[in-house]
């Protein structure tokens, strides 16, 4: 049975490979696309899963490593080399671009196979924190404009005093707003909602000292 | 007195007779009817104291009393008496006979005839009687007489004697003068005399008074004067002064009138021309066009002329009012303003008599004020006393106003005078120049010295003026006061001469002296002869210029032809049919198929305004009709309107002819282009395209124009978009190189088709230049050799792939290659081992699968052996393809092999082959391999070194053989024999094989291949060919 919760691509020119890694991955219950150029993996429909990407650095159309280049603006799966004959200069630019592995060929069974289960792994996390956050933007938006205007203030430390002052409300509204910021942004604690901030990259802008701008 | 006649025969009787006539007082005397006396008396004999006989003779006609008559009367008598003789008339007759005493006395001699029964004359009977003294009485009373008559008659008064009835019985001569007519003409009619007189010569208005007068004075007898006209002989009437007295006898009885009338016509004219100069007189001194008035010698205003009591509404009398004087009366008529002083002035002449003179204005009756010039002067009387005042007064309220006027003007002249603008003379016609302004003094170059010294007017006009002057000048100024301008010449003072316009005026009034106006018109003249020389300059262009020009009216009837159309046409301007217009024109010159298109056009332009220009055929000359291109635009005046269309043919025949077979060719070069199987392209010097063939439009899918909104240019548009990306650069570099030099270009590379397939062609282009050699265009053609390249590249792959496997040259990219060939493989059959292994582990095993790997690594592992097997053939030996080749050729194609890369390095390749070398037994593709290696360690070896990088290579000849050297500037060998060692490599990508396989090579064409260092820096790498093939074992 092939699990069906995750993928991996294998961008190859030599024919002979694609059809080893592909048989290899298949006896390791994993699904395997193989491509045989980067413009056809670019360009390809791909099943929106967990996956990892095993990328050839000798491609015809463009090096593997300026594939990796390109896509690394947008959401990608980790990447696991592989080449027919390694060079210390390029393993080294694979990995600080974020590349999962770099084999050179032939390459064990075993070496594959944990950076590829690695690769899926963290493609997977990064996939929940994606999804955490855009959960968090999604409560964020459900709040009203008096409660956003409540939310940095109170992440930044003002007491509920202050904090109403700036507003011009009375501390009893103000504290109307903080729990019903605290409620729909499914904050625990204020120290959670302190981190909520921060991933949603809200400004800390006063501070209780100054108690002003 | 009497003579009786006496019967002859009675004697006693004629004694008796004898003697009673002997006692008369006077002679008695006989004669026969032949005259002869025959008898006279003895007293007359004795008186005359001549015989009887002397007296009787007649001898030759003439008569012998011839001696005592007077001579003055003897002519008369002798005719008188032979008459008698001859007829028998009585003989009657006075003359004066001479005395014995010599005094000659009066006679009278009477003589009868005396007759016989037949009345035959038979004796002539006379007496003479001495009649001196009743002669001389009567003389007295003659002269008397005729004294008296003549005084009647001379007196210069008409006389008339009438009767007591007043009939007239007399007219002195000189009435009869004066009437021409005597008294007896009168008498024809029955009335009486004096009525036919009077009705007859009196003047009729005058005739019946005078005849009333003359009747009433036969009447009572009373004398009467009266004057009246009469008609004298010419028809004139005469006033004459007529009076009449009667003269009475002593019984009181009027016996006769006397009337006498004198002539005093001209005395009544006088008075008469009196009497109507007074009037005259009078009337002017009411009708003068002025006021007359006269004063007392106090002022006392006593006579207005009707002119003046009609324009102050008042007469003198009107002036007397209560409580002041006629003269404070009179002076309430003058203006307020005036009266002051009017009335000063005027007692100050009154005071001291001197002529009052004033200007003032009067009231007229209607409450106008005029102007008026007043004068008055005293008259005095013999005592030289002031009688009175005669004073005249005339309205010149016209005249001031047109004084003021003519002040303002003469000022407005005046100031022309003096601004000298123009020149102003004051001349007289004696040739002098009384006056000038400085303008004219400067336009002849005098100055005022010489004008006060004075000028001649005619010293300063040109000899051919100076008739022109004496005759037309003079003549209209003479005639009409005023010469109309007219355009001469003056000599200056240093004798040159300026051209002038002059005008002039007599001053009013006078012939001899007047204004003339002078323009300087040299300016001009000269603005006129350069504006002749541009017209001259103008027309001779336009005649001469070779275009064909014309002029229409703006409803385009022809006005003007230059000659240059008149020569090509053939005709003149008259040759047209002047009622015909345009299109007769058009007709006339104009090919029949162009006609209707010029005219139409024409017609458009002329009517919209529009320039017009169309090619049409004009018949020349020689009648050929030939292509003409026509031009015309319309002059238009100040207000835009149109006055006059001028227009241009020229002959284009030739042009055009030349054009249409050019443009023949051009559609055939067009053809040939576009069918032509290349793509073709044009650019401009700047390598713009700015034309491509249909195959070359088809090929790239898209028009030239397409490429303009791309924001590049057009030649980089094309570049970017149509050469594939690895060959762009090249191709932009050619280029530019082409287009900076000017040298033709010519470049294989990859095109991209329209279907996005890149194609290889081969591109050329070549400038096309101008005749200063100047770059006009660039054309470039390209060709489709895609099919050929590809074979090419086919064919140069697998050479490549044999020569890559066969060279010794690939084998330091060996250890790459071979890894990767081999590495593939075995990739493949690592994970396919594995993929079978786990297939296996699986339960139940999955045999398909398995099979289907373990096939699939049978044939990796199949492709790795052969992998390593063409390797192991790269170092297999063959001597059979050995044969002789000169090492020079060898090196060259080594070179040549390497020249690309060698150049993408940056390393310059030196060689040096020594001539006349011998040739060599080689394997020739092994050599080259050796060589390549070893050149290509070479470059290597100097990649990255500062120096410049010369690879040098030098072949000579020694005993051994061949010796060829292989030098670098590298870094040089440590060890320099450990290289040759397989394995051994300086090289991070190297496999340590090349030099290794590079020696055993050598050494299997029996020599030997070694390194040393280069000096100064570098190393060498040297082997020798033996000469003599020396066959290896």
């Amino acid at each position: 049975m092939m699990m069906e919760d995750h993928v991996v691509f294998i961008v190859d020119d030599d024919e002979r490979i694609r059809e080893a890694l592909g048989e290899l991955l298949e006896s390791h219950n994993m699904r395997a696309i193989t491509f045989s150029s980067a413009g056809d993996y670019v360009h390809a429909d791909k099943p929106n899963l967990p996956a990892c990407l095993i990328l050839d650095v000798e491609l015809p159309d463009i090096n593997g490593l300026d594939l990796q280049r390109q896509i690394a603006e947008g959401e990608h799966p980790p990447i696991v080399f592989i080449t027919g004959h390694g060079d210390i200069p390029s393993s080294v630019r694979a990995i600080k671009d974020g590349a999962v592995d770099f084999l050179t060929k032939p390459f064990s069974d075993a070496d594959l196979m944990t950076a590829v289960e690695a690769a899926i792994a963290q493609d997977r996390r990064a996939r929940s924190a994606r999804a955490d956050l855009g959960d968090l933007r999604g409560r964020y938006l459900g709040l009203t404009p008096r409660e956003r205007e409540v939310f940095p203030l109170v992440v930044s430390g003002l007491l509920n005093k202050q904090a109403a002052a700036k507003l011009g409300i009375s501390e009893v509204t103000l504290q109307l707003h903080r729990r019903n910021v605290m409620q729909k942004m499914e904050a625990a604690s204020l120290a959670d909602l302190v981190r909520i901030a921060e991933r949603l990259e809200i400004p800390i802008t006063h501070s209780r000292k100054s108690g002003g701008t | 007195m009497m003579v009786a006649s006496n019967s002859p025969d009675d004697d006693s009787d004629a004694v008796r007779a004898m003697k009673i006539l002997e006692s008369m007082p006077g002679y008695g005397w006989s004669a026969d009817p032949t005259g002869r006396f025959t008898y006279v008396s003895p007293n007359a004999l004795a008186f005359l104291g001549q015989a009887q006989e002397d007296l009787g003779t007649i001898e030759d006609d003439e008569f012998g009393w011839r001696s005592v008559v007077h001579p003055d009367d003897y002519g008369r008598v002798a005719a008188r008496w032979r008459h008698c003789l001859r007829t028998g008339d009585p003989y009657d007759t006075e003359h004066r006979l001479r005395g014995d005493d010599g005094v000659y006395r009066w006679f009278r001699n009477s003589g009868m005839a005396s007759r016989d029964s037949n009345g035959r004359i038979v004796q002539w009977y006379g007496t003479t009687i001495d009649i001196e003294d009743q002669k001389r009485a009567e003389a007295g009373l003659r002269d008397r007489e005729r004294e008296l008559s003549q005084l009647v008659d001379m007196v210069p008064v008409h006389i008339r004697r009438l009767t007591p009835e007043g009939e007239p019985v007399f007219f002195n001569k000189r009435l009869i003068d004066f009437f021409g007519l005597n008294l007896a003409d009168f008498d024809k009619s029955n009335g009486s005399r004096l009525a036919t007189v009077i009705q007859t010569l009196v003047h009729p208005e005058d005739a019946e008074k005078l005849l009333e007068t003359v009747r009433r004075s036969v009447v009572t007898g009373e004398p009467y004067s009266r004057k009246y006209r009469m008609r004298r002989a010419d028809g004139a009437y005469r006033w004459v002064d007529g009076r009449a007295e009667p003269v009475r006898d002593e019984s009181g009885a009027v016996v006769q009138w006397f009337a006498i009338s004198i002539d005093v016509d001209d005395e009544v004219r006088a008075e008469e021309a009196l009497l109507a100069r007074e009037r005259e007189l009078s009337q002017l001194v009411d009708m003068v066009p002025s006021h007359v008035w006269r004063l007392t010698p106090e002022g006392e205003p006593i006579f207005f002329n009707k002119r003046m009591v009609d324009f102050i509404g008042l007469d003198v009398a009107d002036l007397a009012k209560p409580g002041m004087s006629r003269l404070d009366a009179l002076l309430e008529t003058v203006h307020p303003e005036d009266a002051a002083g009017y009335g000063e002035e005027l007692r100050g002449s009154l005071a001291t008599g001197e002529d009052f003179a004033m200007r003032y204005r009067l009231r007229r009756a209607d409450g106008v004020y005029h102007w008026m010039s007043s004068r008055a002067a005293p008259v005095r009387g013999h005592d030289g006393r002031i009688d009175q005042w005669y004073g005249l007064c005339h309205d010149i309220d016209d005249q001031v106003k047109v004084e003021d006027a003519l002040r303002r003007s003469e000022g407005q002249l005046r100031r022309l005078v003096d601004s000298n603008v123009i020149g102003i003379v004051i001349w007289d016609l004696d040739g002098r120049l009384i006056d000038a302004n400085d303008a004219f003094l400067r336009m002849i170059q005098y100055d005022r010295e010489d004008l006060q010294a004075g000028i001649r007017w005619f010293d300063m006009t040109p000899p051919e003026w100076q008739e022109v002057h004496a005759r037309d000048e003079a003549e209209e100024l003479a005639r009409t006061g005023v010469m109309q301008p007219r355009e001469k010449e003056y000599f200056r003072k240093d004798g040159s001469r300026v051209p002038v316009l002059i005008g002039a005026a007599c001053f009013e009034g006078q012939s001899t002296q007047g204004v003339a106006y002078i323009l300087d018109l040299t300016e001009r003249k000269r603005a006129e002869a350069a504006l002749r020389d541009r017209e001259r300059e103008l027309a001779r262009l336009v005649d001469t210029v070779p275009v064909q020009l014309w002029c229409v009216s703006p409803g385009g009837d022809p006005a003007y032809i230059n000659k240059t159309m008149m020569d090509y046409i053939g005709l003149k301007l008259e040759d047209f049919d002047a009622d015909g217009g345009l299109p007769s024109a058009i007709q006339t010159i104009v090919h029949p198929d162009d006609r209707a298109n010029l005219l139409r056009g024409l017609t458009h332009s002329f009517e919209t305004g529009a320039p017009f220009e169309l090619k049409f055929r004009n018949r020349r000359w020689d009648g050929e009709y030939r292509w003409t291109e026509g031009h015309a635009d319309p002059l238009r005046d100040e207000s835009g309107r149109i006055i006059r269309w001028y227009g241009a043919n020229v002959d284009i025949h030739d042009h055009v002819v030349a054009q249409e077979a050019l443009l023949e060719r051009e559609r055939f070069l067009w053809q040939l282009v576009e069918t032509l199987p290349a793509m073709i392209d044009c650019s401009a010097p700047d390598g713009e395209p700015i034309y491509r063939s249909q195959q070359l439009r088809e090929f790239l899918g898209y028009q030239l124009e397409e490429l303009d909104s791309v924001g590049k240019s057009r030649l980089t548009g094309t570049l970017d978009a149509g050469v594939h990306p690895d060959d762009v650069l090249g191709v932009k570099e050619s280029y530019a190189h082409s287009l900076a030099t000017g040298e033709p270009y010519a470049r294989r590379h990859r095109l991209r088709r329209f279907d996005g397939e890149y194609r290889w062609v081969e591109t050329r282009a070549a400038p096309m230049r101008d005749s200063a050699g100047a770059i006009v265009q660039w054309n470039v053609i390209c060709l489709d050799i895609d099919a050929e390249v590809q074979t090419q590249e086919a064919l140069r792959l697998s050479q490549d792939r044999l020569s890559r496997a066969s060279q010794a040259a690939s084998l330091a990219e060996l250890s790459a290659s071979i890894a990767h060939e081999v590495n593939q493989p075995l990739a493949a059959i690592v994970a396919n081992s594995h993929a079978c292994h786990r297939w296996l582990s699986s339960t139940p095993p999955n045999l398909e699968r398995v099979k289907l790997i373990v096939e699939r690594i049978i044939r990796d592992a199949n492709s790795a052996a052969d992998v390593v097997s063409r390797i192991r053939a790269l170092f297999k030996q063959s001597t059979d393809s050995r044969s002789s080749a000169a090492v020079a050729g060898v090196v060259a194609e080594a070179r040549d092999l390497l020249a690309e890369e060698a150049s993408r390095r940056g390393v310059r390749i030196e060689v040096a082959v020594e001539a006349g070398l011998p040739l060599v037994v080689l394997d020739r593709t092994q050599i080259q391999q050796v060589l390549v290696n070893l050149m290509r360690n070479g470059m290597e070896a100097m990649d990255g070194t500062a120096n410049e990088k010369i690879l040098r290579i030098q072949a000579s000849q020694n005993a051994e053989g061949i010796r060829i050297e292989v030098s670098d500037r590298g870094h040089g060998l440590n060890n320099p024999e450990s290289v040759f060692e397989p394995f051994v490599t300086t090289k991070p990508n190297g496999m340590g094989m090349g030099l290794a396989i590079s020696r055993s090579i050598v050494e299997s064409h029996g020599g030997h291949l070694w390194a040393e260092s280069n000096e100064p820096q570098g190393s060498k790498l040297i082997f020798i060919l033996p000469t003599e093939t020396k066959a290896v074992a």
